[in-house]
């Protein structure tokens, strides 16, 4: 399961970014770690990107790069 | 001197900062050869004379953006005293991190804690004195839009660099696995690569050359043998089982996520926020690209209909009084003719013309201050990043591609939204085919003397044209000069806040000025060179024998094709490179042959003088109507103008409909005006892109209307 697969309002857990490089650094450098909890808030208008909140903070991403992080939810 | 560099986060209020540290000695430039901004500014404060270098805003000190590149390479080369690390009070962990790798290059840090207010308002309690323990270095509180707490501040700089304070940076524990590692390295670095050890900050240069930083890779042509670099890789992947830099990156927010736990304490409910609500709003579902375009209609006409009265009346000005006044002054002390002519046609036109853009770079300078400041440009980029996106551009390039309708001038200047330098390069090429302002002038003539019955349709198709070519040319330019050029958007959506209108005008002022300084020198040269062309060799009774003349008389031929290929027309569009209205401007003068003779009445300078006040207030007063009034662009009278009747009879003889239309596709396209291509220069700080939007709309330009002017007559249609 990956970030980009969960709809606004549900939470996950990073669980692995499957990327390497100069994205995943970046990524990175955002606060986007294995472990974090991120929750999604709302896709754009035209439905790509969307919003997470992580680290207390409001990021916004393509869906593209939210594939690259793989979460889990609560719920499994 | 102490230097002291300001570093943070974007959206930490920074610029706040330093605008209010520094206020008016602020001096806004470029960092050399890139298009980020470089503000610094020289200030005595307690006796001490101060440099304080704003450095980019940077979420990190890795080597991946241009802004970090610029940021950690002026921290290890410069070496600067003291670094203020602006911090926002309400995001800490993240801005903790860029702390953290402050700290590894052992330069004297005091942390600005700032906004302050608005942490204490969520609640949320920061212990002053444990992160000044936790951290090692001083921390001062600051509100940087209420100028509280500037002065502790500078007071607590000077300190540490006096070396008279208890705190100035620390060496933070990265764990025992990590620094047992350090050491080892450290160690062989003195011993095999002194070099780099004498010239940069020991445990930076460590945790750099442990990353793999490309940039100091190079400098040791990527052998890291002298390093025990694999056993060192070894040990740490299996003490934490995963690659360097992600173990780097997880240590320091650790280390930031501590200190934050340690001092910062915050109410467990947390309520609504204000942000919430608005983005609840802006960006819905149905709402959120009507309000993004109602606010782009909204800028984009504030911005030409308040400043258009601006331009008139200094056109007029100049063109008016200013002009005859420096022909009356040059009579006086009897000065040749062709002296005369340069300074009023060439010198005082070509000052009046960099003067006239004034208004707009102000105004939309203001305007894009205020929509980064409010942090709704990060929004607007949100909104639109799906649709750009599909010709290679970034959300955030729509902007200056609307304004690009009003004057490409400004949306030039206004890429620098944009992060990444492809991102700005593309946007900026594809501007140049908004059809501007500039352009109108030239379609009216024509529309209005050949297409009259549906002049709208004809003048909107030209519109759509340029839009139609800049969505071909952006996926040309995608999948060719810029292939393989990745492109992300990993973007903070920050809180909205409120500028402070001292800061926004500081930021306006020194942005515009910076323009027009650059700029002028350039126009003001060029404007003189085309005086030059036309009025060489002196004393040409005939315009075709002029400069301009023969070289008109030399292009014409590339013109045959495409339906104009007479030397009047070629000679029009040479000028019109300085500014493409000039196009009419010039066709008048040869056409017409004999000048539109000035009248030069007598007038007393006294008299001047009060009429320029009078439409002066006349100006103040059509802007401001035309801020209430809802017409699109009421400008636009076609037919009227009764000043052109005579170079209208001429142009229907020299042009049939056809090759009319192919020579307005012309007009649009052929290449950026003198002024737009300096912006571009000044942006980017090379002539190359300017050299390829040259390039590439000459060739646009003709095979377009080539295609319309020999499809049409194949079709038979407007030959008539």
């Amino acid at each position: 399961m990956n970030l980009s697969m969960l709809k606004p309002g549900e939470t996950g857990k990073i669980r692995d970014i499957e990327v390497r490089g100069s994205l995943k650094r970046r990524l990175m450098d955002m606060g986007v770690l294995i472990g974090e909890e991120v929750r999604v808030l709302k896709k754009a208008p035209l439905g790509d990107p969307i919003e997470v909140t992580i680290k207390n903070y409001n990021l916004s991403l393509r869906k593209k790069e939210a594939k690259v992080i793989l979460v889990t939810t609560a719920a499994l | 001197m102490i230097t002291i560099a300001v570093a943070g986060n974007p959206n930490s209020g920074k610029s706040t900062l330093v605008n209010a540290i520094a206020g008016t000695r602020l001096h806004v430039g470029n960092w050399p050869g890139v298009t980020v901004e470089k503000k610094e500014a020289i200030f005595e404060y307690d006796g001490k004379k101060i440099m304080l270098v704003d450095l980019p805003g940077t979420y990190s000190l890795s080597p991946y953006t241009q802004e970090e590149i610029i940021a950690r390479d002026y921290l290890v080369h410069e070496t600067p005293d003291v670094i203020i690390n602006v911090v926002d009070s309400t995001n800490l962990e993240r801005n903790l991190y860029l702390t953290v790798q402050l700290l590894e290059l052992g330069i004297p840090v005091v942390i600005a804690l700032n906004i302050y207010d608005e942490a204490k308002k969520k609640g949320h309690r920061i212990d002053i004195k444990s992160m000044e323990e936790a951290l090692g270095v001083k921390v001062v509180t600051t509100v940087a839009t209420e100028r509280t707490g500037l002065n502790h501040l500078l007071t607590a700089v000077l300190k540490v660099a006096g070396n008279s304070s208890r705190y100035y940076s620390k060496q933070l524990d990265y764990g025992e696995d990590l620094e047992s590692v350090a050491r080892v390295m450290e160690r062989k670095i003195k011993q095999n690569y002194n070099f780099l050890a004498e010239k940069y900050p020991l445990r930076w240069l460590t945790f750099k050359l442990l990353e793999g930083d490309t940039h100091i890779l190079e400098k040791i042509n990527g052998d890291r043998n002298g390093l025990c670099f694999d056993e060192v890789v070894q040990h740490l992947r299996k003490t934490y089982g995963d690659d360097i830099e992600s173990i780097m990156a997880n240590v320091r927010y650790a280390k930031a996520a501590e200190t934050t736990h340690r001092v910062l304490s915050k109410p467990e409910i947390r309520k609504i926020e204000l942000t919430e609500k608005i983005d609840a709003v802006i960006l819905n579902r149905f709402l959120g690209v009507p309000i993004f375009l109602a606010l782009m209609w909204f800028v984009f006409k504030f911005t030409f209909d308040v400043s258009t009265p601006f331009v008139d009346w200094i056109d007029a000005v100049i063109s008016g009084p200013l002009k005859r006044w420096a022909m009356v002054i040059l009579g006086m002390i009897h000065a040749p003719a062709w002296t005369t002519s340069l300074v009023t046609d060439g010198v005082i036109a070509g000052v009046g013309f960099v003067i006239m853009f004034v208004p707009v770079i102000f105004t939309i300078m203001f305007f894009i201050t205020f929509l980064e400041g409010s942090g709704y440009m990060a929004r607007a980029a949100f909104v639109m990043d799906r649709a750009m996106r599909a010709i290679g551009l970034h959300g955030k390039s729509f902007i200056p591609m609307v304004l690009g309708f009003g004057c490409n001038v400004p949306a030039i200047c206004a890429t620098r939204i944009l992060e990444n330098q492809k991102d700005k390069v593309l946007t900026a090429l594809l501007i140049p085919l908004m059809s501007c302002g500039a352009r109108l002038p030239i379609y009216v003539l024509f529309v209005g003397t050949f297409f009259s019955e549906n002049s709208g349709t004809v003048l909107w198709s030209l519109y759509v044209m340029g839009i139609v070519l800049a969505i071909v040319m952006g996926i040309v330019f995608k999948r060719t000069i810029f292939k393989g050029e990745p492109s992300v958007f990993i973007m903070e959506l920050p809180p909205y806040r409120m500028p402070s209108f001292k800061n926004l005008m500081i930021y306006t002022w020194e942005r515009g000025k910076h323009f027009l300084v650059k700029a002028g020198t350039y126009i003001l040269l060029v404007s003189i060179m085309v005086w030059l062309l036309l009025n060489l060799p002196w004393g040409v009774e005939h315009k075709k024998d002029s400069y301009l003349g023969k070289t008109g008389q030399v292009i014409a031929r590339v013109f045959k094709p495409l339906g104009f290929g007479s030397w009047e027309v070629a000679s029009s569009l040479i000028t019109g490179v300085i500014a493409k209205e000039i196009v009419v401007g010039t066709m008048g003068e040869i056409y017409i042959e004999k000048k539109m003779v000035e009248t030069t009445e007598q007038k007393t300078l006294l008299h001047d003088l009060k009429e320029c006040g009078i439409s002066f207030t006349i100006a103040v007063k059509d802007s401001v109507t035309n801020v209430f009034s809802t017409f699109w662009m009421k400008s636009i009278s076609i037919g009227g103008d009764k000043k052109l009747t005579p170079l209208r009879t001429v142009i229907q003889e020299t042009f049939t409909p056809l090759s009319a239309y192919a020579f307005l596709s012309f007009v649009l396209l052929y290449m950026p005006c003198i002024v737009a291509s300096i912006a571009m220069r000044n942006e980017f700080g090379t002539w190359k892109w300017v050299g390829v939007s040259f390039v590439y709309q000459i060739a646009l330009g003709w095979i377009v209307a080539f295609a319309i002017y020999q499809g049409g007559k194949l079709l038979g249609i407007g030959i008539g």
